[in-house]
């Protein structure tokens, strides 16, 4: 009875209600859309590495050590030793340990020394290898794998030549040893993609020539030479490391952290990375304010139309009263419709939602390298939902008991 | 003087790492220590670092008999690790490795471990430096072996009430899932595990 005559009124306003309804349809999507992209972001940027035990750097801070070795942000506060290296190398509990060396770019893109197997360890998106999308990996001196998005940006085809520049945003360019590129990574939405790969001794070799930070004047040693030459690295900028039992990770740590030959610092990625999401989570925060406001917002709007129903409906809810209506049964009939409006605007709002999200897919990917699932939603976000109708429901019994009140006294004076 | 030279003279040579020059010292803080726990299979092992203060409220050398006793209980209590770290029965965990002791200074440099304090360098006092500027370290280890983990839902950290000097706990944890890190305080002596095995 209630649901019939709250359904029938809303019918008979269908312009003003459909107005509402929009509101918070767009409210509610906006308020799902930021959970998603927060979560989908959390998400995206936990799964820059997996299946790697310890990261070990220079002693500097664990973020800060995360931020250049894996994310290429900003730069080491020195390298380490190739003796520590291979010291560490040669613990028995390590399986494998793959080293990183950067320093220099080539155009925007940083450009990345390491050996084949950073492409077998190196792993995302829990454990996902990286993949070829096109040529093959380091087989000569002079090869270089790029990232997808250097690929794209660039324009780049396999067989192409590039030429590093020595350093980030400098006019050297080691231009007697242009690379050839190997191989184009299959896109992986971590900072890979914006990675040229090199072997480490090509980057040795490119700075033989090189003293002091600049190119000896004159003085090219040819490529056929460099390759005979013995290209042992110095130093390198990091190193990946895998242990053969993860029981064994925080006594290699500790070996790592105590090393007394050279400070160095070993940090789990996992824990680094929640730590610099703590230092990110405050703008998450925000996000999350804001779109709630946006909901309160819609709730309120909902509201204030219900009050001036009020007015419109004065006679009504008085003939409703003469015929014999309880006033609780104006009361219900003014929550059921409140209720029914916020939960078509709420399946309005999840339709729009969805929709947008099977359109944007993969813009967003593309824009942003970020990867937004389309999954049915979680129980927070259905809990979120429901809350938000039931708030809904709540919101409307000011109004509802304002009429419960006044609809007799009120609808039977004739007002002129 | 002279013998106070020859004596530091002894001490650095007779000292491999400050023939180095290397100079580091850990970070130590009274009322904060170290978990790590890493998780595979059945396995759980898990390394406690805590400060001298933390468990016996002293760092000096424990030469009273009362101190010796408190250091020795402290061991004792350490080297039980179910009853520091209460976790639930049906995940039937058993110790098989509980290993507890103070490391002071002088053990350090005897396991060339690493060098806590700088001090041999910055005055000559070397014959009063062993009571004026140890940090002494309780470390303990274990490995559990736990039947059935997927029952291990929390750990309840009694480890606050039997030492009440004790604030605070900073885990870091590896499992399947991957690596975590908590900050567990007296106030809330409770690490929840759901999802995290």
């Amino acid at each position: 009875m209630i649901l019939r005559l709250a359904f029938g009124s809303l019918m008979a306003r269908a312009l003003t209600v459909s107005i509402t309804v929009l509101a918070i349809s767009l409210s509610i999507a906006l308020f799902l859309g930021v959970e998603k992209i927060r979560t989908s972001a959390k998400a995206s940027f936990t799964d820059t590495i997996s299946g790697t035990d310890l990261i070990v750097g220079a002693r500097s801070g664990s973020v800060q050590l995360l931020l250049y070795s894996i994310f290429r942000i900003g730069n080491a506060t020195n390298n380490i030793t190739w003796a520590s290296f291979q010291d560490i190398a040669a613990q028995q509990n390590v399986d494998w340990i793959v080293p990183v060396s950067l320093g220099d770019s080539h155009k925007q893109f940083r450009v990345m020394g390491t050996t084949n197997e950073f492409f077998k360890r190196y792993k995302y998106r829990s454990k996902s290898n990286l993949k070829l999308q096109d040529g093959a990996f380091i087989t000569d001196l002079f090869d270089a794998v790029i990232g997808a998005d250097v690929a794209t940006e660039l324009g780049y085809q396999i067989g192409d030549p590039i030429i590093i520049a020595h350093g980030l945003a400098s006019f050297s360019k080691h231009e007697d040893q242009p690379f050839r590129i190997a191989g184009i990574l299959k896109k992986t939405s971590t900072p890979v993609d914006r990675t040229i790969i090199v072997s480490l001794e090509a980057i040795e070799a490119i700075h033989v020539d090189w003293k002091s930070g600049a190119k000896i004047p004159g003085q090219s040693t040819p490529n056929d030479i460099l390759r005979k030459m013995d290209l042992k690295p110095h130093a390198i900028t990091a190193a990946l490391i895998g242990t053969k039992s993860r029981l064994q990770v925080f006594g290699l740590q500790r070996f790592i952290n105590e090393y007394p030959k050279e400070p160095l610092l070993a940090i789990l990625p996992g824990v680094a990375l929640q730590e610099l999401w703590q230092i990110v989570g405050v703008a998450e925060s925000a996000l999350i304010a804001i779109s709630a406001m946006v909901v309160v917002t819609a709730l309120i709007g909902m509201m204030a139309m219900v009050f001036s129903s009020l007015n419109e409906r004065r006679r009504e809810m008085a003939i409703f009263r003469a015929v014999g209506a309880k006033p609780s049964l104006i009361l219900g009939m003014l929550v059921a419709e409140a209720t029914f409006v916020t939960a078509i605007g709420a399946i309005l709002g999840c339709a729009l939602l969805y929709l947008g999200l099977f359109a944007s897919q993969s813009a967003i990917d593309q824009a942003f390298g970020l990867w937004v699932p389309i999954n049915a939603p979680t129980k927070d976000e259905a809990l979120l939902i429901f809350s938000v109708i039931i708030a809904g429901a709540f919101i409307s019994l000011v109004p509802a008991i304002r009429a419960y009140r006044m609809s007799v006294s009120d609808g039977m004076i004739v007002n002129v | 003087m002279k013998t106070i030279l020859i004596f530091g003279i002894t001490v650095i040579t007779s000292n491999p790492l400050l023939a180095e020059s290397t100079r580091q010292l850990e970070s130590h803080e009274h009322g904060v220590g170290q978990l790590e726990v890493a998780i595979e299979g059945q396995k759980i092992a898990i390394d406690l670092h805590a400060p001298g203060a933390d468990i016996v409220g002293f760092e000096y050398v424990a030469e009273s008999s009362k101190d010796r006793k408190a250091v020795d209980t402290a061991i004792t209590i350490l080297g039980k690790p179910l009853d520091l770290f209460l976790i639930s029965s049906d995940a039937k965990c058993s110790v098989m490795q509980a290993a507890a002791k103070l490391e002071s200074d002088d053990e350090h440099d005897e396991h060339d471990e690493h060098d806590e304090h700088d001090e041999h360098d910055e005055h000559d006092e070397h014959d009063e430096h062993q009571e004026k500027s140890a940090h002494t370290e309780f470390h303990a280890s274990y490995i559990l072996n736990c039947m059935n983990i997927a029952a291990m839902t929390e750990i309840k950290f009694a480890y606050f009430d039997l030492f009440p000097n004790a604030k605070e706990l900073e885990v870091q944890m590896i499992s399947d899932v991957g690596a975590f890190t908590f900050e567990i305080e007296r106030e809330e002596p409770t690490l929840d595990l759901i999802g995290k095995l």
